[in-house]
């Protein structure tokens, strides 16, 4: 019976996790189906977002959990721009070029992270966490980890909402669809991109805030997330964000199994074998439709 | 005629760079000493310290005249918490920076990675804190260590936990660089040698903010003893994750570092009362009976605020030891003569105990067992040196 116990405890964990990296996804998946922008610089906003919440704790004692609606935001504002001021203006978006403004951003961003903040390892210490949740003799789920799943979990269900049932949402679908009739339509394409990239970015910003209380902030922190991005959105179907948020649920548990199985080191072994292997024999995704 | 006098113009400015390279050499009123540490990145909480213990140093050596009279000035490198900074750091202080000697890394991987580079520019260096035994196995004449290594802390643990309940079982959980590898390795050995049962080992990544799954792995082994090899930080996320997973070995034991920092038991930066109980190696305290040891504890919380962990003694005891060796190479000695004034070193009494290295570079440095009770690091182990009883078994989480 222990052994039950044992893997349940695992699951749960990789669930927590998996919510988190869900909601990083979506952001990601969102940002390619609606532009086709392969988005480098993603791992950097959700730096961007942990450091803004570790400000805002730092020097107003300001919650992480009310910080990440200001994370959120702010970060929406920079995606916003970004777009149109660094994205917009490139010559028919080639995916190329695009690919390299935005890993040139990330470079920009993480060193101007390091240039402010230093190189040292921030971290915060709430009082929630040295709260564990008890199931049972068997089964504990520490507090920070629970709140940070919920809200994940309201803020992927929000903007799947958002998504499926506005009349932004229906636009952003349009032009997800066919980015040239959508115009046709009455669409400001320009508008419906500028706003699905800040949509993106503040997603990303939010994971990073809620991800503060948990580990500890660094420039270079984006970096593993970014990867675990690229794996989710091509898991789950390339622009499908339920796809994405089913991926990050999985690849959560998966990753969580295999560090009890296997040992902690194999577990971003995990990420790359699930991409190769989705790659190589299913590349329209789990969740996405056979489409060029 | 316009190419030729552009080569002259290029060939000029390389001219006064060259020589206005060789003009800084010649400004002979200090004794500059090398040093590279971690003061920014993920180990900046031990570059800090070694910088305060090298202050101190530098400070008590000037107030007693310097060397020859001449002032000691220390030539700080940055080297981020990042093995290949290191590396270039030697080449800056070597090559542009022109010192003789050089102290440091801080940690394993990073010192590990600068013994080539020293060895092949014949530059001699003490090491203050690496504990990974390879850094003194590659054969190089030119490295020296002050402190114990990864060997003897296994040694130390197996022999206080033989004389204290001796558990049958044990289980490592150590950091994936070379600092991790090396104690997990040693204590391996050891454990073998001594005839534990060694029942589990995992490796983690250190900038991972879960590690439940290991630690639900290793309560599934059920060992009597665990020992860590850890960083601050995540020594500080194991033992909260621990509490959460309920795991409850008769004793926590570690390889110090994490585990024997002075934010450790605090609760702002460490594990708060996570870390009560945790047993851990020690190269030295602000209670040790070494003569100097209170002296050097006082100056340091003046400095710093807090009092010191070892690693501060062990950047102070560097720069004292080889403050000594640049007296006795003499005036103008080359880094050859140095190398073999370290070498001939045998001072008795210290702050940090006796400093005399063997054929391989390796100071016989004692290792201590501390355990912390009521937030504070307490000496247990051995008997001669120890301050406090060990409180054992750990008590479980939930009856604490």
């Amino acid at each position: 019976m222990e052994w039950v116990y044992g893997n349940l405890q695992v699951i749960l964990d990789g669930l927590m996790t998996g919510a988190l990296y869900a909601l990083i996804g979506m952001g990601m998946a969102l940002i390619f189906g609606v532009m086709r922008i392969v988005n480098f610089a993603h791992g950097a906003f959700l730096m961007m977002g942990m450091y803004v919440t570790f400000v805002l704790y730092d020097r107003l004692h300001l919650s992480p959990y009310i910080g990440f609606l200001v994370a959120g935001g702010l970060l929406f504002v920079f995606g916003f721009l970004t777009y149109l001021l660094v994205l917009r203006p490139l010559p028919g978006q080639e995916s190329f070029m695009v690919i390299l403004v935005t890993m040139g951003l990330s470079l920009i961003l993480v060193d101007a992270s390091q240039l402010i903040f230093g190189a040292d390892y921030h971290q915060i210490n709430i009082p929630l966490q040295s709260t564990n949740i008890h199931l049972g003799p068997h089964i504990a789920m520490n507090a920070p980890w629970l709140v940070s799943f919920g809200i994940a979990i309201a803020m992927g269900s929000a903007m799947y909402w958002f998504v499926m049932h506005t009349m932004f949402g229906r636009a952003a679908r349009a032009v997800a669809q066919n980015r040239y009739s959508a115009p046709l339509m009455g669409i400001n394409v320009n508008r419906v991109q500028a706003m699905a990239f800040g949509m993106g970015a503040a997603a990303a910003g939010i994971a990073g805030a809620l991800l503060l209380p948990l580990l500890y902030v660094f420039p270079e922190v984006g970096n593993q997330y970014r990867l675990k991005s690229f794996v989710m959105v091509v898991l789950g179907g390339m622009g499908s964000i339920q796809g994405a948020a089913m991926a990050g649920l999985v690849l959560g548990v998966v990753e969580s199994l295999t560090s009890y199985y296997w040992g902690n080191e194999w577990a971003p072994v995990v990420d790359f074998v699930i991409f190769i292997l989705v790659l190589s024999f299913r590349p329209s995704g789990i969740f996405g439709s056979q489409r060029a | 005629m316009r190419r030729s006098l552009s080569l002259l113009v290029v060939l000029g400015v390389a001219c006064i760079l060259v020589t206005t390279d060789c003009r800084k050499e010649a400004s002979g009123n200090t004794i500059k000493i090398g040093v590279i540490t971690s003061l920014t990145g993920n180990q900046a909480a031990f570059g800090q310290a070694h910088k305060a213990g090298y202050q101190i140093a530098m400070e008590e050596i000037n107030a007693k005249g310097g060397i020859d009279g001449k002032p000691v000035e220390l030539d700080i490198y940055d080297d981020q918490s990042k093995p290949d900074q290191a590396v270039q750091g030697v080449s800056k202080l070597v090559d542009q920076d022109h010192v003789k000697l050089i102290l440091g890394a801080y940690s394993s991987e990073s010192t590990r990675a600068i013994v080539p580079v020293v060895t092949q520019k014949q530059i001699p260096l003490i090491m203050p804190t690496a504990v990974a035994d390879n850094v003194v196995e590659t054969g190089s004449q030119w490295v020296f260590r002050i402190c114990a290594g990864s060997g003897s802390f296994a040694t130390a643990t197996l022999d206080f936990l033989k004389n204290n309940g001796d558990p049958k079982t044990l289980a490592i959980i150590y950091e994936n660089t070379n600092f991790g590898q090396a104690n997990n390795k040693s204590m391996a050995a050891a454990a073998q040698a001594a005839g534990l049962n060694l029942v589990d080992s995992e490796a983690y990544q250190a900038t991972s903010p879960d590690y439940k799954a290991l630690l639900q792995r290793v309560k599934s082994k059920n060992p009597d003893a665990i020992y860590f090899a850890s960083y601050l930080l995540d020594a500080g996320t194991l033992m909260r994750q621990s509490e959460q997973l309920n795991l409850n070995p008769k004793y926590y034991t570690s390889a110090g570092t994490g585990f024997a920092a002075a934010e450790f038991p605090s609760p702002e930066k460490g594990a708060g009362k996570f870390a009560e109980y945790t047993f851990s190696v020690s190269q030295w305290l602000p209670s040790a009976k070494w003569k100097g040891s209170q002296e050097f504890d006082e100056k340091y919380t003046k400095l710093v605020g807090t009092h010191p962990a070892y690693h501060g003694m062990e950047a102070y005891a560097v720069l004292q030891a080889g403050a000594e060796a640049l007296k006795n190479a003499g005036a103008g000695a080359t880094p050859t003569a140095i190398r073999d004034a370290i070498r001939n070193l045998n001072i008795a009494e210290t702050p940090f105990g006796p400093v005399k290295f063997d054929a391989r570079g390796q100071n016989a440095h004692p290792v201590l067992v501390t355990q912390i009770q009521g937030g504070k690091y307490k000496v247990v182990w051995p008997l001669d040196a120890a301050e406090s009883k060990p409180i054992i078994p750990t008590p479980e989480w939930s009856k604490r």
